[in-house]
């Protein structure tokens, strides 16, 4: 790592102006040190948020959850109470990497995290999403890589979390300059649709302080599936939330992880379960419609078939 | 003469590992640990080309960097500056320069600090790229593909017109990389005194030797110290380029130099198991015997093999048809040069790929001709070293495992789940001889056991314990055992399995001298167990010193081993769960069953992670490795690993001959086979990844409904 | 943006600041004394340190431990470089094998992922404030017993993962000894025997299956 200053922020506005033009947030820490590491990222100055007060409560109320941002994936795995409403959110917590990163690791550095394509995280290949030239994924090992995305990037988002509060309709509320902007699931990952070289839809400066999953009769189910048995990188992940009468699925959300550069949802698909009975049949055909747009690379072929799998899987243990 | 203990208490018992309480409490220290006085950390400059050749290195800037006191250039680079001769990198990896600092902050800044200026040249990192008429040259004077070799028994393509069944297949392997925890490294002072190196090595011979050499001291002024070391695997023998290094900076800054690779260095630039790229025609006659073999093989090994090492040099050469028995036969292998880092002897050299290879083919033949895969075995493995004891091995191993209950046409198990079983064959040398050993025992009746061996965790301090014992009459707590130390009587690296049949019989012979001595010395007629500390006292003033060597007749060579693997497919999503392996193995004499049991499950887990998971991927368009770390150059997890049941056939009589590589070899094929038989076609591509088993399915397209 | 000034060495403590105004009870700090001690608390919390070396306190092992550190410098290299704790290893430095692992407070983390300047103020557990020899750990002993170990340079991580287990999980399953060891690697393939020793720590014997035949007595 470059040398840098180091300040522990005791208020969100101490925060952001610590933080200033060229500084990072320092929260668990997992993916900013190892950014750092490789030199992939240089900020002069890290503002540790651990200690702003407040950020770490999981609380629920009549509206909701209310999750804080500072709150760790270890304390997501653990609550008995959110695992009993959100089932789907906890599965996506407990697959998090190791318990020793869910110890540290946060809601908000969890959905911010940067990409883990290979040739974005090598400390000597300038691909696309780093200003560089080329994908190197397309011309090169694509194994790992995207079915669907908005530019040239295929570069999968890594977030278990965020396809698994995406499904319950979460919003996440960043702190922009002073001031709290509310932001669905799709919203806070746009620019990565867009942009080549983003990650996510958040600026510089920007905080994520608080997800709110909005009060719903929604269950939820989180799957993945990933070349090892624990402590990998899913392969595809899907996640689905819907409120389930026998088998009868109603006001759907169902995401794809791992194969877009954001948490990947066709509404054709949403609406084409509304109201279905979960068989065979009804998975294949939503398995279809979100791979309708799919585009497959030299080497991720085999991701359609874990898509029809885990689809199926999913919307089946949703309604088990 | 020297004879193993007919009934021994410690030799062949379960006693734990000896120097278990330091590694569980982090009291024993690595050459990783090492802090001497006025220590400096230390840290190597690589090439970020995969092909290049170097116009300017200005390390001035490092040693401006504060806190940093010397920088020194590879010495690969210095002498050819020296000699005029162009500064070709042929590697992205390959060592450039090091520096030395108070802090591995300053280095790390130094590093970045240094100025080299290169002209890219064109590079070839695949085999299948490098091996084009017109790929760029590795070596400018000599094609990539190396010309094929080829050797002949019988009349081949005259026999394969006379078997009644053929097959054909293609069978690859990839690079795997070593990657032990402890990466490669040392701690080095260099004084006026001479040279002390900590060094997580598996020679202590050998580095004190590349030492002298490199650093152009002589011998006797070097003392190599390997007291613990975290794992080698193959990979640490030699050359110790950042041993060296290490060496010059100590010199030039005046301090001891710690310097340990990182991990992404350690996937670059010290060794791996070259790939194999087998194209395989097998046939046999209607009774089953195999009757015609056709072999032809490339693979890399970097830009060039290893050393020779024990255990037969970095393994690029397969061997084929491995275990079995075919009369007519064509065997035509070639290496092809790539851009990346050289191979290593690693763990079985040659042998988990030929396994691969030949075990893949044997089940695809079998099928075809329906007959049980462990029958078709028995009957073609009957000639090479080990045929009678696997013979015996496969048989208990069938019943044991439940082999024909279990086994099932490919393909039939039913569900989307499917379930498959498959068996291969080992044969491995191990054997050694030469070492050295002294035995050293005090008035006040303490013992120190001295060999300038390795223990990687193999166990040998345990065992030079357990012979003391036995023979003295002691308990091995009371035997205090020092390895690892060119000081000591010299013994050979620690490679090829060779370890124990060389030291032990050393041991039971500096022993059975230094007993005797005693007991001459002292007039006591027997000295042991209870007898011990009145003998001793009777020593006067003194210890005494007896020394040993290997002598035949304890040891002896050549091990069999055969395993069987239940594995669960996924046929939906490709992912492959073991759910069990059985090892039948024999191994002569065990001198200490505990750590021989680990040894066997610890080669089990890595012929699991190369038949699942791991891979070095190079990238064509940048020329990079593209997983230097354990994020994407996947290893075994405790979530992944099934039963393991072991079997051992006890063969005291045959003396010692050494484990530590016989159980890595069959696994992966083992597990490619219940993964055929499970699925009912063959992946016969490793690592055996879901992306590979759907692709095998015919299901990694986006048609598939 | 500005600098926070505290960055130039103004750095009067709270208490500084109180104990200007004298210690007597009839100097009562007044609402506004006490607003500008806070920000003054402020500040000084949230001051500015490094790039360059900063002093540091750590609670290791019970010990409190003065070192010298750039914040770029995380807890595994302050532990191994600048103290005599070097039982927990550097294998990997990127959060991937466990053989860091450290307790901070009671939570069991990659200590090549965390800053030694964020340790500050926290109970640090290294492998050696588990157990020493001659005074091993139920766990330590129990990875002795079972030979869950070879090379050893894992098996500090190992220990401390199935040591965090226990303490959460006194009686765990084989499940759940999986579960909390997936962040660690080792690559002699000890794992069977690591199971072994876990649910030995916890009072239960799970056998494994290991058969000696002497080869004369094989048909």
């Amino acid at each position: 790592m470059k040398a840098f200053e180091y300040a522990t922020a005791l208020s969100t506005d101490s925060a952001r102006e610590l933080v200033g033009a060229n500084g990072a947030y320092l929260a668990g820490g997992n993916d900013l040190l190892a950014l750092m590491k490789e030199y992939l990222v240089d900020p002069k100055r890290l503002v540790n948020i651990k200690s702003l007060p407040g950020m770490d409560k999981i609380q629920s109320g009549a509206k909701g959850w209310t999750i804080g941002a500072l709150a760790t994936v270890a304390e997501i795995e653990d609550h008995q109470e959110l695992a009993k409403a959100h089932p789907g959110l906890q599965q996506a917590a407990a697959e998090v990497g190791s318990r020793q990163i869910r110890n540290v690791a946060t809601v908000g550095g969890n959905l911010a995290q940067h990409s883990r394509c290979w040739y974005f995280r090598h400390r000597d290949v300038l691909c696309l999403k780093k200003g560089g030239e080329m994908c190197y994924a397309r011309h090169g090992e694509s194994k790992y890589h995207s079915l669907f995305t908005g530019n040239t990037c295929i570069s999968p988002i890594p977030s278990n979390l965020a396809i698994a509060f995406g499904v319950l309709g979460a919003t996440v509320v960043v702190l922009r300059d002073g001031k709290e902007t509310p932001m669905s699931i799709p919203d806070l990952y746009q620019k990565a649709w867009d942009e080549p070289t983003a990650h996510n839809s958040l600026q510089q400066g920007d905080l994520i302080v608080r997800v709110e999953v909005p009060a719903q009769q929604r269950k939820s189910a989180y799957l993945q599936l990933s070349e090892k048995s624990v402590f990998d990188w899913a392969l595809v992940s899907c996640a689905a939330a819907a409120k389930v009468d026998g088998k009868k699925l109603s006001d759907v959300k169902i995401f794809l992880g791992a194969v877009s550069n954001v948490p990947y949802q066709v509404q054709a698909a949403n609406e084409f379960l509304e109201g279905k009975t979960v068989d065979d049949a009804t998975a294949s055909k939503a398995a279809d419609l979100l791979l309708e747009k799919a585009h497959v690379q030299a080497h991720n072929g085999y991701k359609v078939p874990i898509v029809r799998a885990l689809v199926g899987r999913t919307l089946a243990q949703l309604t088990a | 003469m020297a004879t193993w203990p007919e009934k021994p208490t410690y030799i062949s018992s379960h006693h734990t590992r000896i120097d278990g309480p330091l590694k569980v409490s982090g009291a024993a220290k690595y050459p990783s640990d090492m802090q001497p006085d006025g220590w400096l950390y230390g840290m190597i400059l690589r090439s970020k080309w995969a092909a290049a050749k170097v116009t300017k290195i200005n390390l001035d800037p490092a040693l401006k960097v504060p806190g940093i006191k010397a920088a020194v250039l590879a010495p690969a680079v210095e002498e050819r500056q020296k000699a005029g001769s162009d500064v070709t990198l042929r590697y992205y990896g390959e060592e450039i320069a090091g520096v030395a600092g108070t802090s591995k902050q300053a280095c790390l800044d130094a590093l970045k600090a240094i100025q080299v200026e290169a002209t890219e040249l064109p590079f070839a990192v695949r085999e299948e790229d490098a091996k084009a008429d017109d790929a760029p040259r590795v070596w400018e004077d000599a094609p990539n593909l190396s010309k094929f070799s080829v050797r002949e028994t019988g009349t081949v393509d005259q026999a394969f017109s006379e078997c009644s069944a053929v097959v054909e297949g293609f069978y690859t392997t990839p690079v795997q990389i070593h990657n032990p925890l402890e990466t490669h490294g040392n701690t080095v002072s260099w004084t006026d005194d001479g040279i002390t190196c900590w060094a997580s090595t598996q020679g202590v011979s050998g580095v004190r030797d590349d030492l002298s050499h490199g650093l152009g001291v002589p011998a006797s002024q070097v003392r190599v110290i390997s007291d613990f070391m975290g794992g080698g695997f193959g990979g640490k023998f030699g050359p110790i380029t950042e041993g060296v290094i290490a060496g010059l900076l100590s010199k030039a800054a005046k301090a001891p130099v710690r310097l340990m690779l990182t991990r992404f260095d350690e996937a670059l630039a010290v060794g791996n198991r070259p790939s194999s790229f087998q194209k395989i025609k097998l046939g046999a006659k209607e009774d089953g015997t195999l009757h015609a073999f056709e072999f032809e093989n490339y693979g890399t090994a970097g830009i060039g093999a290893g050393g020779s090492t024990a255990g037969g040099g970095s393994g690029l050469a397969l061997r084929a048809p491995y275990i079995y028995t075919v009369p007519n036969t064509r065997v035509k292998q070639a290496g092809v040069a790539v851009n990346a880092g050289s191979a290593r002897a690693f763990r079985a050299p040659s042998c988990p790929p030929s396994s691969f290879g030949m075990e893949s083919i044997m089940d695809d033949l079998a099928v075809k001709m329906n007959i049980d895969p462990v029958e078709f075995r028995l009957k073609n493995d009957n000639r090479t070293p080990g045929w009678e004891i696997r013979q015996k091995e496969y048989k208990i191993g069938a019943e044991k495992f439940g082999w024909k209950e279990k086994y099932k046409k490919p393909g039939s198990s039913q569900g989307i789940v499917k379930t498959g079983i498959g068996c291969a064959g080992s044969a491995w040398g191990g054997g050694g001889r030469g070492s050295q050993a002294e035995v050293e025992i005090h008035p006040d009746g303490s013992v120190e056991i001295r060999c300038g061996t390795q223990d990687l965790g193999t166990g040998t301090k345990t065992y030079m314990a357990l012979i003391g014992a036995d023979i003295f009459g002691l308990k091995p707590e009371q035997i205090t055992v020092r390895i690892g130390d060119t000081r000591f009587p010299p013994s050979g690296g620690s490679g090829g399995s060779s370890t124990s049949p060389s030291v032990s019989p050393a041991i039971l012979d500096a022993c059975t001298n230094a007993l005797k001595v005693l007991q001459d010395q002292t007039g006591v007629a027997d000295a042991r167990g209870e007898n011990w500390s009145g003998a001793c006292k009777k020593l006067g003033v003194n210890p005494l010193v007896a020394q040993g060597r290997w002598q035949q007749g304890l040891s002896s060579q050549n091990t069999g081993g055969v395993q069987f693997a239940e594995v669960d497919v996924d046929t939906e999503t490709g992912f492959v769960k073991v759910k069990k392996v059985l090892v039948v193995q024999d191994g002569g004499l065990i001198l200490s069953r505990l750590t021989c049991e680990s040894i066997l499950n610890g080669g089990v887990i890595m012929g699991m992670g190369y038949a699942l998971y791991e891979e070095r991927v190079m990238d064509r368009n940048s020329g990079v490795m593209l997983n230097p770390n354990f994020e994407t150059y996947k290893l075994t997890g405790l979530g992944d690993v099934p039963e393991i049941e072991i079997v051992f056939f006890d063969m005291p009589e045959r003396g010692v001959i050494g484990i530590g590589e016989p159980s890595t070899i069959p696994t992966a094929a083992a597990i490619a086979n219940a993964v055929a038989n499970a699925i009912g076609v063959r992946v016969s591509s490793l690592p055996i990844t879901p992306q590979r088993v759907l692709a095998a399915l015919g299901k990694d397209k986006l048609s598939v409904a | 943006m500005s600098e926070s000034s505290s960055k130039d060495g103004f750095s009067v403590s709270r208490r500084t600041f109180l104990k200007s105004f004298g210690t007597t009870a009839a100097v009562a700090a007044t609402a506004q004394v006490e607003a500008v001690a806070a920000e003054l608390d402020k500040v000084n919390k949230e001051k500015i340190v490094g790039p360059d070396a900063v002093p540091i306190t750590l609670q290791v092992n019970g010990k409190a431990i003065k070192l010298t550190v750039e914040p770029r410098v995380t807890l595994l290299d302050a532990m191994r470089n600048m103290t005599q704790f070097t039982g927990n290893k550097e294998v990997c430095d990127r959060a991937t094998c466990g053989a860091c692992s450290m307790f901070v407070d009671d939570k069991l983390v990659y200590s090549c992922s965390m800053l030694a300047i964020e340790a500050q103020g926290k109970k640090v557990t290294t492998i050696e404030g588990l157990g020493q020899p001659g005074n091993l750990s139920p766990v330590q002993a129990a990875f002795v017993e079972q030979d869950a170990l070879m090379c050893g340079y894992c098996t500090p991580g190992f220990v401390m993962s199935v040591t965090a287990l226990l303490r959460k999980n006194p009686k765990p399953t084989e499940a759940d000894v999986r579960h909390a060891c997936s962040g660690n690697l080792c690559r002699c393939g000890t794992y069977p025997r690591i199971l072994q020793a876990a649910l030995k720590a916890a009072g239960v014997t799970k056998i494994s299956k290991t058969e000696v035949i002497p080869y004369g007595n094989v048909a």
